[in-house]
This record gives C-alpha cells, structure tokens and sequence, in this order.
C-alpha cells in the first residue's frame, strides 16, 4: 500500500479535496461519523507515518469542536439531545477533512513536489509556494520533537511529569522552535540564491512524473561500490 | 580568475575581521587558506565568493573583489552563482528537507537543464563520491559528514569554475576526506580553480598547490605547498597545529570506579537491509578515562550515544550509570549522569543567554537563579573557557567557536560523571586544543570520564586513554589506543593511523 505514497502530488491533492467535498456534503452524523472512522482506518491501512500523533491530534480536535459546538448551541436555547448530532456531525467533518490533508502531507516531500509541480511546468514561484506550504508542517514538528530531545538531553524533565508540566515545557519550546523557523527559512533563501532558482525560469526535475512519482534514484544506475 | 584587493571586513565591532587582503586565485590554481578558528578565514571566502555583500549584510566592506576580470558586484546573481560553487562550514546553511538526489540535482532543475542530463550528471556524482548508499534518505536525517558530501556534490552539479569550500573535511572520516580529494582532484578538469580554507591543512595536502596564512585579521604572502607544510613556525604563529608535529607523550592512567557499562545493546533502528544499526553492542567508561569512540561516517556513533542517553528505543540489553541500572530512566534523568556535546551545539540550545545555558546545565530545570553557588559556578565556567565578555549574549548569536566552547562550559558546570564530546572542532588549532585540554583536566582530575566521538585521529592519539572501534553494527576493538592503531579492526577501516608514517608522505 505504500506505492500509494508515491502517487503524483496533484493526484493526492485533487483526491483530499473530493474527501472533503464528500464529508461537507454528507447529510447528517448518521453518515459524517462512520465516514470519518473510515478515513481515518484508511490513513492505518496504508501506512502513513506518524499516524499515533495524528490519532492523538484528532481525539482533541474532537472535543474541542464538539465543546464549543455544544456551548455555542446550548447559549441558542438547543437542548443537549439535539445538539450533540449537530456537534459530532462538525467533528466528523473536521476529521475527514484532516485526515485527507494529513495523508497528503506526510506523503509528499518537498522534492517529490517540486517534481510534480516542475513536470506540470508550473510557473516557479507555485512551485516554491505549494512545496514549502505542504513541506515546512513536517519539517517544524521534527524541529519541535528535536527541541524536546534537546531539553531531556541537558536533563529537563519533560516526559516523567504531570500534564500542566508537561504542556508548560512545550509552549517554553516556542522561542527556540521560532530560533530554528528564521533559521530554517534563511537556509531556503540561501539555498535557492546559491542553486540557481530564478522565478522567470522554468525548473525541470530529474524524476520521472505521471500519475506516480519517481521516489528515489536507482540504485542500479549507479556503481554500487560501496 | 578570481583577484582580492585591499579586502576589509568588520562587523560594526572594534576591529575589522580581515584587513588589507589581497591574493589572487588563477586558473588551475589550488589555494588553501588556513587559520585558527575565529581568524576570519568564513568571512573570507564569503566576500571571495560574492557572498558578502550580495546575501550577507556586513557592517563593513572595502576593497575590490573581481571574477574573470569583472567586480563580482556587477555580475548578475544567476551568472555569478552559476560560475561560483559554494559550500558552507555549515552545510545546515544551504540545505533543507529535501532528499540526497533532489539536493544534488536541485541547482540542474533550477537552471532547467533536460531531464537526461540530470540524471546522467546526478549518477555521475553519486558513482564519484559513492553516496549510493544514501539514496533516498532525507539530508536531515544523514550524520554532518554524509551531509557535507551530499553540499559538495550538489556544488559540483553545476561544473562552476571556481569552486569555494569552507573547511570542507569537517565531519569527513579520513575514507571520505580521501574520496573527497580524488573528487576535487579529477574535477581538475571541469572546475578551473579551487579556493578552500581548512584548520588541518595536511588533510587536503594532494589536492591544493599554494597556501596562505590568516593571522591576525591579514593574509601571509603565498606559499608554495611543499616549502611550508614541513615547517613549524608559520604554523604556531598562525596559531595552528603544525601539519608535521610530532606525536606527543602519553600520560600513565589509573582507572578508577565504573561510572557507565553498556551490555548486549541492540537498537531497534534498523538498516535498509533489516539489520539493526547496533547489534550487542557492550564496553565500560570508568573514572579518570579518555575514552575515543571512532568508526566510520554512518557507523552508528551517533545511534550509540542516543540509546545511551535514551533518545533512541533499544530492543535489548542493559545500561548502567554510576553503578545503578539506567534502563528504566527517562532520557532526562540520564542526562543528569551523562553530560553530552554535539558536533553543532545549536542543536541543543533553548535558552536566551550564554549565562542561562550555564545555569540551565547546573539545574536541569531553569535558566536564572537566585541561588549565589550556583551563579558563581556559571561565572566561573564561562571566564574558564573564555566566555565571560559574552555572558548576556544570546547563543544563537556566537560564532561555530564560541559554540563549542560553550558546550565545554555546560558539560563541565553539569557535574555529570561522564561527559560525551562529538567532534570537537575546536581541538584543530592551538588555542582549542589547549581549551579542550583544560577541560579533559578538569574532567578526569575530579574522577570524571570523558567519552570522545572523533574522526581526528591525531587527536585521538593525543588525549585519548583507550579507542574503541565501532564497524559493522558492534565494538570491533576495545582496549589500547597504540595497540588499537595495530589492531585487524583498525587495518579493516583502510585508514593511515596517526603518526605512524611522516604525515606529508602523500604529498604528490
């Protein structure tokens, strides 16, 4: 199920987007749940990584939409019995919808992308724009867990501790995490002064694109002889 | 090809970085420019390379700096990058979270060059400098010298002809400093001239032909390179470790008690090939030992430390610190045993001020105090290393060297019984060596241990008490470092050991 990861970016987007249209669309929680359920059984089926953060994710996404729907109805004068449909048929949406969109992030990496997008012949700054947006999510959270294995690292305790703790410790890692996004984006800057990228030039790419992109280089074109 | 006149640079402080450069850089010219750490020799190859000030701002900048004739300030950014291929001291600089092939192919797709091309020119690199082991990974996720490899091919993709290298052996195992001088000497024929600064000048002796000196802000008069690598005195008074000392005398030691034991550890990270990256792994540090941990780039050094610290899940064996059975401790309360220095300590700063990162080693828990001992201890750490004019400043503002002399201070303040050292590049010229002598000092005279991670191996030589060899997933030598120079393990790693022919036997 894995080749599913390598299914052209565009292919993956136009399919998040027809998830979502089909979890708007669906009337009601009768249908929104058990199809949200499913998206997120597919996302297991297939492998995606990092798939326990997600859960995680999605279970707080959960009640705070549902808490806020039900706050928000019961201030209308709706009573809990009707108001809780309405409240899950939200969630199921929002994690339908995140789902989709998760599948295509973690999925894709910035040069798989950049592929895509430079085969489409799409102009440079799109490319730019769509490969940072869907790239630079994953790359801030290994910067936010690389932050955390620094902090155990220097000996701060952030994992043995209670939940107030523990949350106080990761909002401490918004200065440092903030440090490394300036850093990070510098070393884009830098990287496509130095590597030649030109907005009034196309790019090509040294992947082959169709409805699959080429994951890797093969090893057999090359000498192994290492 | 390239001309320098009358060059200063200055960020604003008392002092410029470099005053009144001039040199010159023909076609088919090698020069090595080589400096102590925090001699300018960055700064340097920055403006040479049209960097300063056409992407990086510098408070202040004179002097003409002229590619093929021309002011590289009137060269079109496309056509002068297209030209110069440039790779940092900090290969993090310059690259992101791209795969080995994107990162190689990446200034080809940009210049729209055919598809075919790419690929051929991308195997040809691949095939050169052998990182087809490393296809498909992410350059994030490869230790500092796959990395480094991966930017010098990615600036070899394009064939400039003038290739700058900002000490690019840094992190190389000598295999791979060896493959990296084949490279540079076979693109002899694409690339017309080199311009590379290195702390270690013997390490790319085969491919440069002409040397300078950065000392004191100025650059020396051009040496030819068999006349001044023999020599001692250009070196010392550059303040760099002459390429041909000799080696120095080992001091007698007494080990003491058992402060960390590692047994049967075997790592759940796995290799492509399903093998676990570390497989029964087992060896012991105990007091008063400079232990050096070598191998391999890709070996598993940085795996090992992880398990040990508790950052990477093991799927079996033991690890004791200070006489107690760590396996059960989380990675924090190890760390409190185990005071540990990456290669780039950027790595492992959150805190606001060079004297709150001190603190924050001290306690474990924060970065200010009220407590007099403990504000005394940062301060005496930081004025033992030669911190103390940068106590407020923030640690993401210090130079590579005052980084890892930062490190330094934190493990030492920590109290941790054993201390791991990661490359510490600082220990390439004088004045850090002499700073990381005065913390292994400190270190082992208190009963403490120091686990030193390095692919120096003068320096290993130098202040190591025992080697340790890891290859193949295990410990394939413990025990004596000139016994372990003579070992089969050694002989296996295709490496020269240290000291034992004249160390400019290579020169062509």
């Amino acid at each position: 199920m894995s080749r599913l990861h390598d299914l052209n970016f565009f292919v993956k987007l136009a399919f998040a987007f027809a998830v979502m249209a089909v979890a708007w669309l669906v009337p009601g929680w009768r249908f929104g749940v058990p199809f949200a359920v499913l998206c997120v059984l597919v996302l297991w089926a297939i492998g995606v990584p990092g798939l326990h953060g997600y859960v995680k994710g999605a279970l707080l996404l959960t009640a705070m939409v549902m808490a806020s729907w039900l706050v928000n109805l019961f201030f209308q004068g709706v009573s809990l019995r009707d108001a809780l449909p309405v409240a899950a048929a939200m969630a199921a949406r929002l994690i339908a919808t995140t789902a989709a969109f998760y599948f295509v992030m973690e999925t894709s990496s910035p040069g798989s992308i950049l592929a895509a997008a430079s085969a489409a012949r799409l102009p440079p700054i799109a490319t730019l724009v769509l490969s940072l947006t869907f790239g630079i999510i994953p790359m801030l959270r290994d910067d936010f867990e690389r932050i955390a294995d620094a902090q155990r690292a220097r000996g701060m305790e952030v994992d043995d501790v209670a939940l107030p703790t523990k949350l106080r410790f990761a909002l401490a890692r918004g200065v440092p995490l903030l440090v490394q996004a300036i850093r990070m984006a510098h070393a884009i800057s830098f990287s496509l002064a130095i590597y030649g990228f030109d907005l009034k030039r196309n790019r090509t790419t040294w992947r082959n694109v169709g409805l699959m992109v080429e994951p890797r280089f093969p090893q057999k074109d090359t000498n192994n002889e290492t | 090809m390239l001309n320098i006149a009358n060059l200063n640079l200055g960020f604003g402080g008392p002092g410029q970085v470099v005053a009144e450069a001039t040199c010159s850089v023909a076609d088919g010219q090698r020069l090595l420019i080589c400096g102590a750490a925090g001699s300018g020799k960055t700064t340097f190859l920055n403006a040479a390379a049209g960097l300063i000030p056409r992407l990086l701002a510098i408070p202040y900048f004179s002097g003409d700096v002229t590619l093929r004739g021309r002011p590289v300030s009137t060269i079109a950014r496309d056509e002068l990058f297209g030209t110069v291929g440039f790779v940092s001291q900090n290969v993090e600089d310059q690259l992101w979270d791209l795969s080995v092939e994107d990162a190689i192919a990446f200034p080809m797709e940009n210049r729209g060059i055919d598809r075919q091309k790419v690929r051929a020119r991308l195997k040809e690199l691949i095939d050169d400098l052998r990182l087809a082991p490393l296809l498909g990974r992410r350059v994030l996720t490869l230790s500092g010298g796959e990395r480094r490899m991966v930017a010098i091919a990615a600036a070899l993709a394009s064939n400039p002809a003038l290739l700058v290298l900002d000490e690019p052996t840094t992190g190389l195992d000598p295999e791979a400093r060896e493959r990296l001088s084949r490279t540079l000497r076979e693109a002899a024929a694409s690339v017309s001239a080199l311009l590379i600064s290195e702390q270690d000048p013997a390490s790319l002796r085969s491919v440069v032909d002409t040397v300078v000196l950065l000392k004191d802000r100025r650059l020396s008069a051009p040496y030819r390179r068999d006349d001044v690598l023999p020599l001692q005195r250009p070196w010392r008074e550059a303040g760099i470790l002459p390429p041909n000392r000799t080696r120095s005398q080992r001091k007698p030691v007494d080990p003491g008690v058992l402060l960390l034991e590692v047994s049967g550890l075997t790592t759940r990270l796995a290799r492509p090939d399903g093998k676990p990256v570390l497989r029964d792994v087992g060896f012991q540090i105990r007091a008063g030992e400079a232990v050096a941990l070598i191998g391999r780039n890709g070996a598993g050094k940085t795996t090992l430390f992880k398990s040990i610290l508790g950052l990477a899940r093991i799927a079996s064996g033991s690890i004791a610190l200070d006489g107690a059975d760590a396996n059960g401790w989380t990675a924090a309360r190890r760390a409190r045993k185990i005071a540990y220095v990456p290669q780039n300590m950027r790595h492992i700063l959150f805190n606001m001020t060079v004297t709150g990162e001190v603190v924050f080693s001290i306690t474990a828990s924060t970065a200010t105090t009220a407590e007099k001992a403990v504000a005394d201890l940062a301060a005496t750490m930081l004025a033992r290393y030669g911190l103390s004019e940068l106590a407020q400043a923030n640690p993401f503002a210090l130079s590579a060297r005052q980084l890892a002399l930062l490190g330094l201070a934190c493990a030492d303040a920590a109290g941790a019984p054993v201390a791991i050292v990661d490359e510490p590049l600082l220990a390439r010229d004088v004045e850090g060596r002499r700073m990381l002598d005065i913390f292994l000092s400190s270190m082992l005279d208190s009963g403490r241990a120091v686990m030193l991670i390095s692919h120096d191996l003068e320096l290993v030589d130098d202040v190591a008490t025992r080697l340790v060899i890891l290859d193949d997933g295990g410990i394939a030598f413990d025990g004596a470092v000139m016994d372990g120079w003579k070992s089969p393990a050694f002989a296996a790693l295709g490496w020269a050991a240290p000291y034992a022919t004249p160390r400019l036997g290579g020169v062509a």
